[in-house]
């Protein structure tokens, strides 16, 4: 299989020195991200992001099983994350390389082992019937800082998803299809986003959201996982060269804003996306849902 | 849910591979990418042809044997149109990400579905043709694919063209047909209990809708000339390339 192109010597020192002087190759502040956009899906939980030039489609899906029997009042919750060769000719099908090793496990240890969706809500009847939701996440196009952008398009996709209403009568447990009733928001606790920083020279330079060929040069990296209470769910480093304490704490604050601004985003795009949906505000009256 | 009856196409978007193509046509949309002529893993090396690889991802799940029946039969049509022939040793990798599938609002989806292979196939081998002319991989013809339901109406059968997710559950049989530019058949395959006269009377119909007469500009309008309701696939995808290599060619 053909292996990623690398940088040339002379993109290296070139990229290296820019950086050194303060300057980006695409024109970018050190602390800017390029545009993101995000956009939903004509069905419930699909979102389309786009980062410059990486795109990342995430969709969501549910079913009723049978949950784990030493977890019987837990729902089951999955993020499948493969790169396919679309992404770039280097990913192989069925071979995960280090990138998506990485990404898969900051997305498990970001949005699943962090709680943001309360697995229990999802039991239907302890150890016999759970809801499993299934996150099936596809890098269509990849040129740079996928974890950010993965974990963002994941959060987006599972806050958009409605999965369909049930009731249970006398042991008797009926699923409700759309047309019967509108379908009902998963219990949703918070929203953590990752924030990664790329560091350059001894590791005094440091700059967010990294291209493919920043990312390609960078010594080391440092994925924050935030939400914008400020409450920080995971922090890996792994590995390169060893960075200041001080600018760890500089970075933490950095992320905080960034997440901020992510959490706005998204809660901007998805009530755009419920009044779009709600046309002539019949929706309130088709829901079965009672108030918390 | 909204189906569009109109089919729609976006070329080369995707920045890492070769080539690119997004389609989406009656409730399907499929983004393809192909790379190549690319290195080939050793095992797979074919002395005198190109390898095609083909790729079906499906949107949610990962693929099952459902995907590798429509690979194998994606594989063995592609085949024939690319010219295999001119890069021997090579690998031609074509990947098909399924996006959008239409949904049944009667029915609560299953992510292992078990139902039928077959109505996403024209979806995909559109969108791996579109692919193929946007990574410039010469190709002997281009294809056009179009879906067929059987439907009983009462005492008699009624053929329907791309039908409805609805539809194909309540049909007898189901049939697709591919046809090469040079209206040829490339590919043809059935589902269901049929007789052949109903199998003539839908390749009879597929031939019409994928292979209409070409355009004669005499000013003369045929008010009945045999052509179907419907988008006239083999004229769109002419009309999506132009417009792709007028944009390309602009004098910037």
């Amino acid at each position: 299989m053909p292996r990623e192109a690398e940088p040339s010597l002379n993109e290296r020192a070139f990229v290296v020195q820019a950086l050194q002087e303060g300057l980006r190759v695409d024109g970018r502040a050190f602390d800017q991200y390029r545009q993101l956009e995000l956009k939903f899906g004509e069905q419930y939980g699909v979102a389309d992001v786009t980062l410059g030039k990486t795109r990342i489609l995430v969709k969501v899906s549910a079913e009723v099983t049978t949950p784990y029997t030493d977890r019987p009042f837990d729902g089951i919750f999955t993020i499948t994350t493969e790169l396919s060769p679309m992404a770039s000719p280097a990913f192989e099908v069925n071979r995960p390389t280090e990138t998506e090793v990485l990404l898969s496990r900051l997305l498990e240890k970001t949005v699943r082992r962090s709680n943001a969706l309360d697995t229990e809500s999802l039991c239907l009847v302890a150890g016999q019937k759970c809801w499993s939701i299934r996150v099936d996440l596809h890098v269509l196009s990849h040129d740079g800082n996928l974890i950010d952008v993965s974990c963002f398009a994941v959060v987006a996709a599972l806050r958009h998803f409605r999965k369909p209403d049930t009731s249970i009568e006398g042991g008797h447990l009926t699923v409700y299809t759309p047309a019967e009733r509108e379908p009902v928001p998963l219990s949703w606790l918070h929203s953590p986003f990752c924030v990664t920083f790329s560091f350059y020279g001894e590791g005094e330079i440091t700059i967010l959201d990294a291209n493919l060929l920043e990312e390609q040069l960078r010594v080391s990296s440092c994925t924050i996982s935030l939400n914008r209470h400020g409450e920080i769910c995971q922090i890996a480093k792994l590995g390169g060269t060893p960075v200041e304490a001080a600018t760890l704490l500089q970075c933490a604050s950095v992320a905080l804003n960034k997440v901020k601004e992510f959490s706005t985003l998204l809660d901007q795009k998805l009530a755009e996306d419920a009044k779009r949906r709600n046309k002539g505000g019949l929706l309130a009256e088709l829901s079965a849902e009672n108030e918390r | 849910m909204t189906v569009n009856s109109e089919p729609e196409a976006l070329l080369s978007h995707l920045q890492n591979a070769d080539g690119s193509a997004t389609f989406s046509f009656s409730g399907y949309t499929v983004v393809g990418a192909v790379n190549g002529p690319i290195e080939v893993q050793r095992r797979d090396e074919l002395p005198e042809e190109a390898a095609v690889d083909v790729i079906v991802r499906p949107a949610a799940g990962v693929g099952g044997t459902r995907e590798r029946h429509l690979e194998s039969l994606i594989q063995s049509t592609l085949r024939q149109i690319i010219l295999v022939d001119n890069f021997p040793r090579t690998l031609i990798q074509i990947i098909l990400q399924v996006t959008t599938t239409p949904e049944n609002e009667y029915v609560n989806a299953k992510v292992a579905q078990a139902t039928s292979n077959l109505p996403i196939l024209p979806a995909l081998l559109q969108t791996a043709v579109l692919s193929l002319l946007s990574a410039a991989l010469p190709l002997t013809a281009t294809l056009t694919s179009t879906s067929l339901a059987v439907v009983a109406d009462g005492q008699s059968k009624k053929v329907v063209l791309n039908p409805s997710p609805r539809e194909i559950e309540t049909s007898q049989s189901f049939h697709v047909f591919s046809f090469t530019s040079h209206d040829e058949l490339i590919l043809a395959e059935s589902e269901g209990s049929f007789t052949v006269k109903e199998w003539d009377e839908a390749f009879s119909v597929a031939q019409r809708q994928c292979c209409p007469p070409t355009n004669t500009d005499d000013g003369d309008t045929l008010m009945d000339d045999g052509s179907l309701p419907g988008a006239n696939l083999k004229q769109f995808i002419r009309s999506t390339l132009e417009g792709k290599i007028a944009s390309d060619l602009h004098w910037k």
